[in-house]
């Protein structure tokens, strides 16, 4: 694929997206989850960006904002260059039909009771696509994914854990979108079967010129896959760079104790090095620390993290991170 | 296979990720389990059997129901009357033969309208939550204060006895287990990622709720309903022996418990013959009601 394009498939600004907390009979509201707290970021053609944090941070919440299944407090959400954030239903199916998504249990993710060619045909049935060409489409995504098309009439059940996560990637294919939201694709999956299902994106990517939303917490995995990472920390992003910079030069105090929790697989040197422990635990949302979310873990945190909050600045290269101290 | 439609699509090594296990049917496996153990089965031969005895009563009743001989009432059980004869002269074979028709038919439909009304209510409840799930699921508690039969009573009153307002009775008085069940099981299943996997594609509420998610609440549902037949044959011969029920001289077994039982000390035939009745196909249902249970439950894989 060509990579002069650099148009920006995707492109959010200041989203938000707050759960009210309601109590009681009358649903009175007594607070708010703060999910994700005004994250901006952009993805460009064909480009992966990985998007890490631990669980809790808003990582899914930010992919399925895209994906439109919550509609975002506040923010916008271009998707080529057109705001998806305040669509409706109606306004939102051409869209839906340019946009998959791939879940992270390839059990639940795939209805026990449909056999795999409904599964995958669901997305051309649904926007009207069900036409001449349909029975050859279906079979074509199966060998595109590397499924055999003589297991279209077998049920979910039928179909070991890598395999039915080909199944969910096949239906993300289906209709031919620009963006794969990828929710923790391989967290399900053992070792050796992440390695052959990232390699299936990879090349998938390659040949149909996707722009993936890789979502994960593994980071080995993360940086293996995406041009670019971004780090979120209780709702917000802390840090984004290329890849290679952010695992290289990580600046951020939290995505440093996040790289140096990555075992190195060598005694020797595992032993030598030091390991930036954090104290605590993540906050609550509901409640989340005044400044700076990260203060209160925070080894170099001085007074006016506690009071302003840090905006991304850039510090070179595209790399921006967002912290005083740096 | 059609190679022409994907000419950009590089052959992939198929046979590399294609080695699963051999097929292996669900069906099968539930049938296996069912028939594994005998009470389902005789559950299922006693409803296969009343079933029968329901279409063919005309051919196997030895005499029409309400053909009264006055000279003959209240006999003994004879060759010519196997279960003798009731106040009326009415040989008791026929009308428990024919007694299968009411039974079945009012067991039947009364099933099938209150698990339609239930089973949309509770889905529209759980899936869409909030004001909805409030209002209607307050109202199935209101339901669920009267006891079935006062409110069947009260129905009764209203409209008059009479079959069709015997069916509208109890099958508003059977809305409220498969519309709470219902609510429970789809609160569980539209967690899946199935359900936001179809969202995210676009589709319909209406379809995803009968589409993605009605097919995988529906085994517990069946259960209940097979159980709930038996509950409405008893609630049935219940309104009839209370006289509230099916206009005579329809034959039914409720109202033949009824009509017998002043003669249980002289003829105790008449009373025990239809009570047996009702008891063996309610037995008979809730039978198969649990066989279904066990054969339809995933987590029994493998156990039994």
């Amino acid at each position: 694929m060509t990579q002069e394009n650099s148009t920006n498939v995707v492109e959010l600004l200041n989203l938000k997206m707050y759960f009210p907390i309601t109590h009681g009979l009358l649903r009175r509201r007594v607070g708010e989850i703060k999910a994700v707290d005004d994250v901006s970021f952009s993805i460009k053609k064909n480009e992966t960006l990985g998007l890490v944090g631990e669980s809790g941070c808003g990582k899914t919440t930010t992919g399925r904002c895209i994906l439109r299944l919550y509609k975002p407090t506040a923010g916008k959400i271009m998707f080529n260059s057109t705001d998806i954030s305040g669509m409706n239903e109606n306004q939102l199916r051409s869209v839906r039909s340019s946009m998959g998504a791939i879940f992270q249990d390839p059990y639940g993710s795939l209805n026990p009771r449909q056999t795999a060619r409904t599964i995958i045909g669901m997305p051309l049935i649904i926007h009207g696509m069900k036409t001449k060409g349909y029975d050859n489409r279906v079979e074509e995504l199966f060998k595109l994914v590397g499924l055999d098309p003589s297991m279209m009439t077998r049920v979910p059940h039928e179909f070991s854990g890598g395999q039915r996560q080909r199944l969910g990637i096949a239906r993300a294919l289906a209709c031919q979108p620009e963006l794969i939201i990828c929710d923790e694709p391989v967290s399900a999956l053992d070792v050796s079967i992440q390695a052959q299902i990232i390699n299936l994106l990879e090349e998938l990517q390659e040949k149909l010129g996707l722009t993936y939303l890789f979502i994960a917490h593994d980071l080995s995995v993360v940086q293996h896959i995406s041009n670019r990472v971004a780090v979120m920390y209780l709702g917000r992003i802390i840090e984004i760079a290329n890849s290679k910079e952010l695992y290289q030069n990580p600046l951020h105090p939290y995505t440093k104790a996040l790289l140096s929790a990555i075992p190195v697989p060598n005694p020797v040197i595992e032993r030598k090095r030091t390991r930036t422990v954090l104290k605590g635990e993540v906050p609550s949302p509901a409640d989340p620390p005044t400044g700076c979310h990260f203060n209160p873990r925070c080894n170099i945190a001085t007074g006016d993290c506690k009071t302003e909050r840090p905006q991304l600045k850039d510090v070179g290269n595209g790399h921006m991170a967002a912290c005083f101290r740096v | 296979m059609t190679n022409d439609a994907n000419d950009d699509t590089q052959p992939v090594d198929i046979a590399k990720w294609s080695e699963t296990a051999p097929r292996y049917s669900e069906i099968k496996r539930m049938i296996s389990v069912f028939v594994g153990r005998p009470l389902p089965v005789i559950g299922l031969v006693i409803i296969v059997l009343l079933i029968l005895v329901a279409i063919f009563a005309p051919l196997l009743a030895p005499d029409p129901p309400n053909q009264m001989e006055i000279i003959n009432k209240l006999q003994q059980p004879s060759s010519e009357h196997w279960l003798g004869t009731d106040s009326l002269g009415r040989d008791t074979l026929s009308r428990i033969i024919f007694g299968s028709r009411t039974s079945l038919i009012i067991g039947i439909s009364v099933t099938a309208i209150s698990s339609i009304i239930g089973i949309v209510l509770g889905l529209l409840a759980a899936y869409f939550g909030g004001a909805i799930y409030h209002i209607i699921m307050r109202f199935m508690d209101a339901l669920m204060a009267f006891p079935m039969l006062l409110l069947a009573l009260l129905v009764a009153s209203l409209l008059g006895a009479g079959m069709l307002n015997i069916i509208i009775a109890l099958g508003i008085g059977m809305i409220a287990a498969p519309c709470r069940l219902m609510c429970g099981v789809v609160m569980s299943v539209k967690q899946n990622d199935y359900v936001l996997s179809a969202r995210a594609m676009g589709m319909s509420n209406l379809r995803i709720m009968f589409q993605e998610i009605l097919p995988n609440a529906f085994p517990p549902l069946l259960v209940l309903m097979t159980i709930g037949i038996g509950a409405v044959i008893l609630a049935e011969a219940g309104l009839s022996f209370l006289g509230i029920g099916i206009t005579p001289p329809t034959a039914t077994w409720g109202g033949m418990v009824n009509d017998g039982y002043k003669f249980i000390m002289t003829n105790p035939v008449l009373a025990i013959s239809p009570g047996v009745a009702i008891m063996l196909v309610v037995f008979g249902f809730n039978m198969l009601g649990d066989g279904l249970r066990d054969a339809l439950d995933p987590k029994l894989r493998g156990v039994i």
